[in-house]
C-alpha cells in the first residue's frame, strides 16, 4: 500500500474547516472518517498488482561502455485497469534508466516498457525486482507490490585496443607475405616444393629434389603456424591498483591494472588467432579463476571475453608457484606463456622469480606489465622540496622496476613494460617480434 | 516468468498475529494489575483516599446508611450540589485563604462542619469563635451533654481549642463545639484525625464521625487539593480557542499522511558489492611522504642519483656497474665540464638541507640533458 500527496492535501483542506467550524472536534472526527473511507475505497478499486505477469526480452551481453535495452512485457490478466508507476530495480552501477516509468495496462492487455542499461562495471548483473504502484481511481491511495522477473546481463570487457588490430594485422601479413617466401628466414618453416620459374632465387633450388624429378625444383617457406599461446592473467592484489584514466567513464581515479591487462590480452588473442596460433587463457591468483582452452580460431575472442567478464581483482597475494604448476599441468607442449602481471619487485622476488626457471625451461615466457603514468609524472616534479621527495620515491620505484626487468631478462624472459594506453600495442608488437624471430 | 514477492495481507497477518496477540495480552495484564493493586490517590481527609489519612472508610459507612457523600474540589462544584438540607464539610480549610472565597462559601446553603479551621476561616464562617491554644491529640472524654458526643463516648480529639460565647455545646475540652448562629447548625472540630481511615476503628471515633457527618442525607465534602481563591490567571491552554487544539491535531494528521506518501519507496533498496579503489601510485606517493616526514635527504638523494646514473650509463656506452671514476671521466669528456664538479654531483655527500636536495635534483637534470643532447 502507498499514499499520494492528495491524502495529505485533503487533510490540509480539512484543517481550514476545523478552524471555521463551531465544533472542531466533530469536524476532526469526520475528517478522519472521510480519509479512512476514501483511502479504503481507492485501495479497493485499484488494479491488482499481484496478478500482473511479466516477461523480459532484450540484450544479454554488452561491452563495457555501451548500453543495452531490456524490454519488460507487462500483462494485466485482472479485471481492473492498472495505472501507476513501474520501477525495474538493478544494482546502482548498472544504471537502468529511466529509474521508473509510468505504466497503464487495461484489463487483459499487455504493454511493453523499455529500460536502457548503461553499466559502469564489468561482470554479470542480475535484475533484482520489478515494483509496480497501481493508483486507485481517486489517486489518493495505491497498491504496491514487487515481482521477481529474472534476467541477467553480462558486461564484457570493452576491448578498446581493437583499434590497433588492423595495423598489427598488416604487420602480420607483411611477415606472412601471403605468398610463400622463397627465402628461408627466421620464423619460417618448410612449406612445399614447386617448379623453378625464371626469376626465382637460385639459392632456393632444392638440388636433391631436382635430381629426382629431372626438373628444377625450388623450396618455398612460410611463417610458423599452429603455435600455442597461453595468456596467463594475474588477478591477485597487484592487479587491483588503478592506473591511468578510465577510458570508458573518464574516471580520473583510473582503471584497474586488471582491465588494462585484459585489453592487452584481447588484442594479443585476436592477433594470434588471425596468425593461425592456438590461444588458451588462464586467470589465477590463489586458485584458477578462469580457464579457456581449445576454442576454435573464430571463437577464441568471444570465449575469452566471456571468461574475462566476471573476473575481479582479489585482494590476496598471488600464488606464483600455484600459477606455474597450473600452467605446467595444462600446457604440455612448448608454448608462448604471456604472463600479465605487475613488475612489483617485492611480489615478484618472493613469488615468481624462484619458480620462473621451471617455466622458462619448457616454455617461452613473456611478462607484460602496465606502468603507472602517475609515477612518471612524479619523477618530473622539481618545484620545491616536497615534489623532489616524491620524485625520489618515484625514481626508487622505477629503479626497482628496472632491476626486476633486468633480472627477468637474464632468465630468458621477454618483458613488456608500457604505459596503459600503449600496453596492448606493445604486447602485440612483442608477439609479432617473437613470431618473426621464430621463437614461438 | 515473473513471481510476486510481496507477501499477501493474509500472510502478513499470519506473521504478525502472534506478536500482536502477545502485546495485547501483556497490556491487558498490566492494566489489570495496576487497577487492582495501586492505592487510590488522595491526600489527608480525602473522601476517595484509601491511605491511612483518607476518609474513604467513613464515606463507605455513610453510603451504607443511605447518606450520599459527594466530594468536590472547587467552589463552583460545591455550589452546584449544595442544598439547604445538605451538610457542607470543609475538610481542608487551610486551602481556603481568600476572603472573597470564604464569603462565597458562607453563602452555601445547609449545615456546616468545619474541620480544624483557623482564625481567618473562623472570622468569616463562625463569627464569635476564637481559636485558642494547641491541645495534644489523644483520647478524650466527651464531658458535655451533646447527644452525638455522649453516645460516641471517648474519641481521639485535640488540635485547636475553641472559645465561643454561649455555644450550644462544647465537648472534648473545647475541641468540638456546635452552635447555631443564624438557623444553621455549625459544628467545629479541632482535628480531623478521628475521621481518617487509620483512626476510625479506635475508641468511639467511628460513632462520633457518623453522628457528626451523617446528620443529613446528602453531604458535600469540600476537600480542595490545591489552594483556592485568589483565582490564578487563566493558563495558556484555557486562553487558546478550542479550534487551535484541533487544528494542531489536523495538521499532525496531514503531515503524517504526507510523510507516509513521500516516504514510501518504489521497490527495494538494491545493494552492491563495491570494488576496492586503490590508486597504484599510492605506494610511490606514500613513500614520498615518508621521506618528507623523516627528512630522508640521504635516501632521496641516493635514489635520484641512482636513477640518473641508470639512464646516463647506457648512453655513454658503458656497461652497467662501471666504476665511478670511469663514468665521471666519460661524462666530463662528453659534456666538457670539470670532472670534480660532476663527481660531487653524482657521488658527493648527501644534501644537508631541503634546498640542497632541490639543487641536487636540478643539477642531475642538467647533466642528464647535456649528456643526452651532446
Amino acid at each position: 500500500m502507498a499514499l499520494t500527496g492528495r491524502a495529505g492535501l485533503i487533510a490540509l483542506a480539512g484543517a481550514v474547516l476545523v478552524v471555521l467550524a463551531p465544533q472542531p472536534g466533530l469536524v476532526f472526527a469526520l475528517l478522519l472518517g472521510l480519509l479512512a473511507v476514501l483511502i479504503g475505497v481507492d485501495l479497493a478499486l485499484a488494479g491488482s498488482v499481484r496478478a500482473l505477469r511479466f516477461q523480459r526480452q532484450g540484450d544479454n551481453a554488452l561491452r563495457l561502455g555501451d548500453s543495452a535495452e531490456v524490454t519488460l512485457l507487462v500483462e494485466n490478466p485482472g479485471t481492473r485497469r492498472v495505472r501507476g508507476r513501474l520501477r525495474d530495480a538493478w544494482a546502482p552501477s548498472v544504471r537502468a534508466t529511466p529509474r521508473e516509468q509510468p505504466v497503464d495496462v487495461p484489463p487483459g492487455e499487455r504493454r511493453r516498457i523499455v529500460f536502457r542499461l548503461s553499466p559502469l562495471r564489468r561482470g554479470d548483473h542480475q535484475a533484482v525486482a520489478v515494483t509496480v504502484r497501481a493508483f486507485g481511481p481517486l489517486g489518493i491511495a495505491a497498491r504496491q507490490g514487487s515481482h521477481q522477473v529474472p534476467w541477467s546481463v553480462r558486461v564484457l570487457p570493452p576491448f578498446l585496443s581493437r583499434r590497433h588490430l588492423p595495423s598489427r594485422l598488416a604487420k602480420l601479413r607483411e611477415l606472412d607475405g601471403r605468398h610463400p617466401a622463397l627465402v628461408r628466414g627466421q620464423g619460417t618453416e618448410f612449406d612445399s616444393l614447386r617448379e623453378y620459374v625464371a626469376g626465382d632465387d637460385v639459392r632456393s633450388i632444392d638440388w636433391r629434389a631436382t635430381a629426382r624429378r629431372h626438373d628444377v625444383v625450388v623450396r618455398t617457406w612460410r611463417p610458423e603456424r599452429d603455435r600455442r599461446v597461453l595468456i596467463v592473467l594475474d588477478t591477485g592484489r597487484t592487479s587491483a591498483g588503478r592506473v591511468g584514466v578510465d577510458p570508458t567513464s573518464g574516471d580520473p581515479t583510473g582503471w584497474p591494472r586488471l582491465d588494462w591487462s585484459m585489453d592487452a590480452a584481447l588484442l594479443l588473442a585476436a592477433l594470434a588467432a588471425k596468425a593461425g596460433d592456438r590461444v588458451d587463457f588462464l586467470a589465477h591468483d590463489r586458485a584458477v579463476r578462469a580457464w579457456v582452452s581449445g576454442a576454435s580460431r573464430t571463437e577464441t575472442l568471444s570465449a575469452l571475453v566471456n571468461a574475462m567478464a566476471p573476473l575481479e581483482a582479489e585482494l590476496v597475494e598471488a600464488d606464483a608457484p600455484g600459477m606455474v604448476a597450473a600452467v605446467l599441468t595444462r600446457a604440455r607442449r612448448r608454448c608462448l606463456v604471456v604472463l600479465l602481471t605487475d613488475l612489483n619487485a617485492a611480489a615478484l622476488e618472493e613469488g615468481l622469480l624462484p619458480v620462473l626457471p621451471q617455466l622458462s625451461a619448457r616454455h617461452q615466457v613473456l611478462v607484460a606489465a602496465v606502468a603507472d603514468p602517475r609515477v612518471a609524472e612524479l619523477t618530473a616534479g622539481r618545484d620545491g622540496a616536497e615534489q623532489v621527495y616524491d620524485a625520489a620515491a618515484a625514481e626508487k620505484l622505477r629503479g626497482e622496476r628496472r632491476r626486476i626487468t633486468a633480472r627477468l631478462r637474464r632468465h630468458g624472459v621477454e618483458v613488456v613494460d608500457a604505459l596503459p594506453e600503449d600496453a596492448a600495442p606493445a604486447l602485440a608488437d612483442a608477439y609479432l617480434a617473437l613470431k618473426a624471430a621464430g621463437r614461438l | 516468468m515473473s513471481v510476486p514477492t510481496t507477501p499477501r495481507i493474509r500472510d502478513r497477518w499470519r506473521t504478525w498475529r502472534g506478536v500482536l496477540g502477545t502485546l495485547l495480552l501483556i497490556t491487558a495484564f498490566a492494566v489489570l494489575m495496576v487497577g487492582v493493586s495501586t492505592p487510590r490517590p488522595g491526600g489527608y481527609l480525602d473522601a476517595e483516599g484509601t491511605g491511612p489519612g483518607g476518609t474513604r472508610a467513613l464515606a463507605e459507612i455513610l453510603a451504607d446508611q443511605g447518606v450520599r457523600v459527594e466530594q468536590v474540589r472547587t467552589l463552583a462544584e460545591a455550589r452546584s450540589i449544595a442544598t439547604p438540607d445538605s451538610l457542607v464539610v470543609l475538610a481542608r480549610p487551610e486551602y481556603l485563604m481568600d476572603d472573597d472565597l470564604l464569603d462565597r462559601i458562607d453563602e452555601l446553603p445547609g449545615d456546616r462542619l468545619l474541620i480544624a479551621p483557623f482564625a481567618t476561616v473562623l472570622d468569616e464562617l463562625a463569627p464569635g469563635v476564637t481559636e485558642g491554644s494547641y491541645e495534644e491529640i489523644h483520647s478524650r472524654e466527651p464531658g458535655c451533654g451533646m447527644r452525638e458526643a455522649v453516645q460516641a463516648g471517648n474519641a481521639r480529639m485535640g488540635g485547636s481549642y475553641y472559645q465561643v460565647t454561649g455555644p450550644d455545646a462544647r465537648c472534648y475540652g473545647g475541641t468540638l463545639i456546635r452552635f447555631r448562629p443564624n438557623g444553621r447548625t455549625t459544628t467545629i472540630v479541632g482535628s480531623g484525625e478521628f475521621l481518617t481511615n487509620g483512626r476510625l476503628i479506635e475508641d468511639g471515633n467511628a460513632a462520633l464521625a457518623v453522628n457528626l457527618v451523617g446528620t443529613r442525607t446528602h453531604v458535600t465534602w469540600f476537600a480542595p487539593r490545591i489552594p483556592l481563591g485568589n483565582e490564578p490567571p487563566a493558563t495558556l491552554e484555557e486562553l487558546l480557542p478550542e479550534q487551535l487544539t484541533w487544528l494542531v491535531w489536523t495538521l499532525i494528521v496531514a503531515v503524517g499522511l504526507i510523510a507516509i506518501a513521500q516516504g514510501r519507496r518504489l521497490g527495494p533498496v538494491v545493494t552492491e558489492k563495491l570494488p576496492v579503489i586503490v590508486r597504484a601510485a599510492e605506494t610511490a606517493e606514500g613513500r614520498g611522504r615518508l621521506y618528507r616526514a623523516r627528512r630522508a635527504r640521504d635516501r632521496a638523494g641516493h635514489a635520484l642519483r641512482a636513477a640518473t646514473l641508470d639512464r646516463i650509463v647506457p648512453r655513454l656506452g658503458l656497461a652497467p656497474g662501471s666504476a665511478a671514476d670511469t663514468i665521471v671521466s666519460a661524462i666530463a669528456v662528453r659534456i666538457g665540464q670539470d670532472a670534480g664538479q660532476i663527481r660531487s654531483i653524482l657521488y658527493g655527500p648527501a644534501p644537508a638541507d631541503d634546498a640542497q636536495l632541490v639543487a641536487l635534483a636540478r643539477h642531475l637534470d642538467t647533466i642528464e640533458r647535456q649528456v643526452r643532447d651532446s
